[in-house]
């Protein structure tokens, strides 16, 4: 048992703290006050030493770049997520729809990367959108693909002496995107299943062509061999290559519980996007 | 050490960091009003507002409240508009067991501060994290639109 | 001056409300000190050993071996054979084997974690066909049944089935349901003026010291229960808080400190009582028109290691297991299965709601093979006064099952959007009828409970004495309001708190919807006597149950009248599914109910609503599962509940039927509410998807094999 708990006021003393004591950010708390509780009036237990880093200034806030990327610094709530008209359609909307009212106003994005639960809800249309993580150390920077960072159910490639300072999302053009969570209910719902697609038709042909899968395996799955069967087809042909599509999707993932329900549910989306997408008269978001 | 201002009075507490804020407000300040249902911000009991949004206290250590405002229903209930959304509550029958309500009434003032004319989605979406297993929430959603009308120009 | 019919405010609202009511979990007495309890971890076995890490100061493990000799380690609530305390062997996961008290929580729970407990594992029977098919050896003397009845009517079931011109069969199964009630379970006790006292969240506090009292070889007015402020029950309090209760005594018998034991919600989840899972084999007989001839029904529910209450939970099952509906002839064998879960116990609707979906999802399948339209099918069939029940007694009331179906007919547009709304068009439609017996089966408060209530007058103000508990269903404003109505006094010159069996007379448990219609009678009966001595300064009435005539029953054979009368309902409920997703969404909810008349109609309107979300919940997303005697859903954010965006508001209508029995010919109506939402659910998605679905819950995975 490790009682230590620091409580750094900024991102230098915290990175100070990180390197000297391996203590790990707690941020929001959503996740780890959970996973280390230990029931009604006692204080959670945490394997390891522990910086409570909510009040760094330094890791608030979402800037757009001059590229069209925008940056997410790692204490930003689902809240500011899905209220800010810059973040891309798929992600604002998992960020709208993670827990309820008050876990948005707590939760944080560092956090919901950091913890890797395959149930996660951002990491799906991040990495749709092939998002970096900007990781920062006394000895300097490292940006990596948030696909590459996520090695697994819980498990990342932090280092440590590393902690997240934010998330990068690329400008990523597209003329049609989908974004869909499948909870335990309605509202307040932990993934059942996610899927994020997105497709750029230009003069008649599909320049690119994403989808990316959440709870539908150890960790958030896109298929590159899969999407790369559409990329520079001809708008017209992508009705009869929907089948090979379907079916190289279904071999990417791999869901543990209730596959039967997440493969059908996954391909039924998927092909309804692409029919949407290729009879679209314009630019939308298909539902 | 740690300070924050609770219910309006700033306030120490010199224990773990760690500590969750439901125990301290709880144990160390008294405040028995905000309730613990789950202990994982699944129900919404132990809701708090801290700098005017809503937050489940059971997931925040007491560290993460350093120079923050933290608002109870002790401190709601003794306000203008806490009485109109208490009053509200007993008038439109939204109480059964009561064990979620001061939760669900911290939930409404927080609705309420970004938004003083909620229309019926706008009270289910706010109070979505609010388990309530007595009433089917329909009774509750009415006191909530009750208190924005008779309470107009509280919020 | 309040009046039956007055819009009041709940009295104990405001208190609530403002965070100033005191839950028991609020309660910190002097020198008090918490307890925690240590389990079994395998669901079936022979205890080896107990080693207990060596204990800190002013800790303490109490176990079986810490009842004095000669005392019995059980529990007596229905039946006695639920132990205080394992010993020699366990018979579930979660069984109580010790319990672990002291000062701080933290150091109980790291004691908690480092008891070791050796166990020779054996083989556990932990579903209705493990237990049937005796799976492990027996768990009772020779088999696996708890306890079985069969109730008859109309000529011999087999010969009419071989004449049938048709036979539908098919097996409807309901999962477990966990009540999740906000409060988690929870109690005190302690000694105040020498006696054994507890503090305790509970629908029932006489239960709870005639179910402990053995345990010390005591009597049960040896021992004092006050009510806590009850965040919640749904009949997960009424014999459950015993298991709490049982080694808090048995700790506080050797400590003599103040004890205090709360539950977290993962103990509340994973080691409480649950409603019974079902399994309900139907086989009806029709001619060669598609009417019904005959019905033969088996009905096993899995009762868990101990009987408990589970016998009277079958009892209702089995008399409930032919709906609304009046067959030419029934047959409903009913069977309480033993296994290695944790024993099921009450639950809003004590073993109705099982039998009630089974027959209206199995009329519902019918109709459909015969192309006729399911409410049309079922309204020919509806029981009406004097008709013949499966107990051979008789309905005794007036049946306005017709009026309420045209009521929720005409504002939900049921006809039109049932003929509209194609099979597997991804819209539905569905209506479920119901109904629920009041109070308790047969003469039980005749021949059990003879419940007594009293009534003191003191210059202007007037105490009810009774056993009811507020639980959240509104108890303490409804029999407020009937004396004061009688009386024509104000709501706040009546007294009326939280029952202390010291103070009070055993009126009864808080249960089986019995409470307003019973007890509420004695209110009513003894305000009336009340009033003919206004004047004097001082006055006690003391009213005591009398069974209505022309009710008999014999309790040996179970036939005669089963209840006293019935409240009856009729839900409607609308989905559209999203054929991707299998996402149900509900777009209409709609009910109407025959209460007999309402007390107070604010109250009935929260019920309804709190009672048929319970239920949509119970039929759509409320699965808890169990795998070698574990419950896997161990957390409210694994085992799901409805938010306020699951479902929408509803629209709900009552019909005037004053029951002659009743306080202002009220009848129960706390359980009815719960008893049919989940078919009329059912109906509308099999509609919608043009699937047949034979249980419950029904979340989007188990739609998908039901597509398949």
């Amino acid at each position: 048992m490790v009682e230590k708990c620091f409580i750094p006021t900024s991102l230098a003393e915290a990175l100070e703290i990180r390197k000297e004591t391996k203590a790990r950010p707690l941020a929001g708390g959503t996740d780890l006050m959970v996973q280390y509780k230990q029931g009604q009036g006692i204080t959670p237990v945490f394997p390891w030493p522990v910086m409570i880093i909510s009040s760094i200034g330094e890791l608030r806030g979402i800037e757009k770049g001059e590229d069209g990327s925008v940056l997410i610094r790692a204490l930003t709530t689902p809240y500011e997520i899905a209220n800010c008209q810059d973040v891309p359609y798929p992600v604002r909307e998992a960020a709208s729809r993670m827990g309820a009212v008050a876990l948005r106003n707590s939760a944080t994005i560092g956090g919901n990367i950091g913890n890797a639960s395959p149930k996660g809800d951002l990491p799906q249309p991040l990495i749709l959108l092939d998002a970096t993580v900007v990781l920062k150390s006394l000895d300097g920077d490292r940006e990596v693909l948030l696909d590459d960072f996520i090695l697994g159910s819980k498990k990342t490639d932090l280092r440590d002496d590393e902690i997240i300072y934010a998330v990068r999302i690329p400008k990523v053009e597209y003329t049609h995107v989908f974004y869909r969570k499948i909870g335990t209910r309605r509202a307040n719902a932990i993934s059942k299943l996610s899927l994020s697609c997105l497709i750029r038709v230009e003069d008649g042909a599909v320049t690119d062509f994403r989808a990316s899968s959440g709870a539908a395996g150890p960790k958030v799955i896109r298929s590159r061999e899969t999407e790369a069967i559409l990329k520079g087809r001809r708008l017209e042909d992508v009705k009869s290559l929907i089948p090979e599509v379907l079916d190289g999707w279904n071999r990417a993932i791999s869901p543990h519980a209730m596959p039967e329900y997440r493969r059908n549910t996954t391909r039924r989306m998927l092909e309804h996007f692409l029919l949407e997408s290729v009879s679209a008269s314009s630019e939308c978001i298909i539902h | 050490m740690i300070e924050f201002v609770l219910n309006g009075r700033q306030v120490r507490f010199s224990g773990n960091p760690l500590t969750r804020l439901i125990d301290v407000l709880r144990e160390d300040f008294g405040l028995t009003g905000t309730k613990e249902g789950c202990g994982e911000g699944e129900c919404g009991a132990c809701s708090v507002l801290r700098n005017g949004k809503l937050t489940t206290s059971c997931l925040i250590p007491v560290g993460a409240v350093c120079g923050d405002e933290i608002v109870t229903i002790e401190g709601l209930r003794e306000t203008e508009q806490g009485k109109c959304l208490i009053d509200c509550f007993a008038e439109a029958g939204a109480v059964q067991c009561g064990f979620c309500i001061p939760g669900m009434v911290m939930a409404a003032q927080a609705l309420l501060l970004c938004n003083s004319h909620p229309d019926e989605d706008d009270v289910r979406l706010a109070i979505s994290g609010n388990i309530c297993r007595c009433t089917g929430y329909d009774l509750i959603v009415d006191a909530i639109i009750m208190a924005s009308e008779k309470g107009a120009g509280l919020w | 001056m309040v009046r039956i019919d007055d819009r009041i405010r709940r009295i104990d609202a405001i208190e609530k409300a403002s965070g100033k009511a005191k839950y028991l979990c609020d309660i910190s007495l002097d020198g008090m000190l918490y307890a925690r309890m240590v389990r079994s971890t395998i669901a079936r076995g022979r205890i080896v050993s107990i080693n207990v890490p060596p204990l800190p100061e002013g800790y303490y493990f109490v176990t079986a071996d810490d009842i004095p000799e000669g005392c019995a380690n059980s529990l007596w609530m229905i039946a006695k054979d639920w132990r205080c305390f394992a010993s020699g062997d366990v018979r579930y996961v979660g069984e109580t084997i010790g319990l672990l008290v002291g000062p701080s929580l933290a150091v109980l729970k790291a004691l908690e974690e480092s008891v070791r407990i050796e166990y020779e594992e054996m083989e556990a029977a932990i579903s209705i066909d493990d237990a049937i098919a005796v799976k492990g050896g027996p768990i009772l003397e020779k088999d696996d049944i708890h306890c079985s009845l069969t109730s008859q009517k109309g000529g011999d079931i087999d010969q009419i089935l071989s004449g049938a011109a048709q036979i539908v069969e098919e097996t409807i199964e309901t999962g477990f349901q966990e009540h999740v009630h906000l409060e988690t379970n929870a109690a005190i006790c302690t000694i105040e003026d020498g006696r054994y006292t507890f503090y305790i969240s509970c629908q029932c506090p006489f239960y709870v010291r005639k179910s402990v009292a053995g345990l010390l070889g005591l009597r049960p007015e040896d021992i004092r229960v006050k009510q806590t402020t009850t965040g919640g029950a749904f009949g997960g309090k009424e014999h459950f808080p015993d298991v709490l209760a049982g080694p808090l005594l048995v700790a506080e018998h050797k400590i003599r400190k103040p004890i205090k034991l709360v539950f977290d919600r993962e103990e509340d989840m994973i080691y409480s009582v649950k409603r019974h899972p079902s399994k309900i084999v139907l086989k009806t007989g029709l001619d060669s028109e598609g009417n019904i001839l005959g019905s033969d029904i088996r009905v096993y529910y899995n009762c868990g290691a101990y009987l408990s209450s589970s016998y009277v939970v079958l009892q209702r099952g089995v008399f409930h297991a032919n709906g609304v509906y009046n067959f030419p002839a029934t047959r409903i064998r009913g069977y309480g299965m033993a296994t290695n879960t944790f024993p099921s116990d009450a639950f809003r609707g004590f073993g109705a709601p099982q039998t009630l979906f089974a027959i209206e999802t199995h009329l519902d399948h019918i109709a459909a093979k015969l192309k006729v339209d399911p409410v049309e099918y079922k309204r020919r069939y509806f029981l009406r006064q004097g008709d013949e029940t499966v107990t051979e007694g008789h309905i005794v009331e007036k049946v306005v099952l017709e009026e309420m179906l045209n009521q929720v007919a005409e504002k939900s547009g049921y006809f039109r959007k049932a003929a509209e709304y194609r099979r597997g068009s991804g819209r539905g439609i569905g209506m479920s009828f119901y109904n629920h017996g009041g109070a308790f089966t047969g003469n039980g408060e005749q021949s059990i409970i003879k419940a007594h209530l009293r009534l003191v007058k003191d210059g202007d103000r007037f105490t009810i004495l009774c056993g009811q508990t507020e639980m959240g269903q509104g108890f303490r404003t409804i029999l407020r309001k009937i004396v004061a109505s009688v009386l024509e006094v104000d709501m706040d010159d009546i007294v009326y708190d939280n029952p202390d069996t010291d103070l009070v007379p055993d009126s009864g448990p808080t249960a089986a919807s019995r409470s307003t219609m019973i007890v509420g009678r004695l209110a009513e009966e003894a305000a009336m006597q009340m009033k003919e001595r206004m004047s004097e300064e001082h006055v006690e009435i003391e009213t005591e149950y009398k069974h209505p005539e022309g009710h008999p029953w014999d309790q040996d054979t179970f036939k005669g009248d089963a209840y006293l009368g019935y409240g009856w309902g009729c839900a409607c409920v609308e989905v559209e599914v999203d054929k991707l997703t299998n996402e149900v969404k509900v777009v209409g909810i709609w009910s109407s109910h025959d209460i007999g008349r309402a007390i107070d109609e604010l109250i009935v309107h929260g019920q309804v609503n709190g009672g048929i979300v319970q239920s949509l919940g119970y039929a759509s997303m409320e699965k808890m599962e169990n795998r070698g005697g574990h419950f896997r859903q161990t957390s409210m954010s694994d085992y799901v509940v409805p938010t306020s965006m699951d479902f929408p508001r509803q629209e709900w209508g009552l019909v005037d039927n004053p029951y002659e029995w009743g306080p202002f010919g009220a009848k129960g109506m706390g359980e009815l509410v719960f008893n049919g939402a989940d078919a009329a659910y059912i109906d509308a998605l099999e509609r919608a998807l043009d699937v047949t679905i034979t249980r419950i819950p029904m979340p989007v995975e188990d739609i998908e094999g039901a597509r398949a």
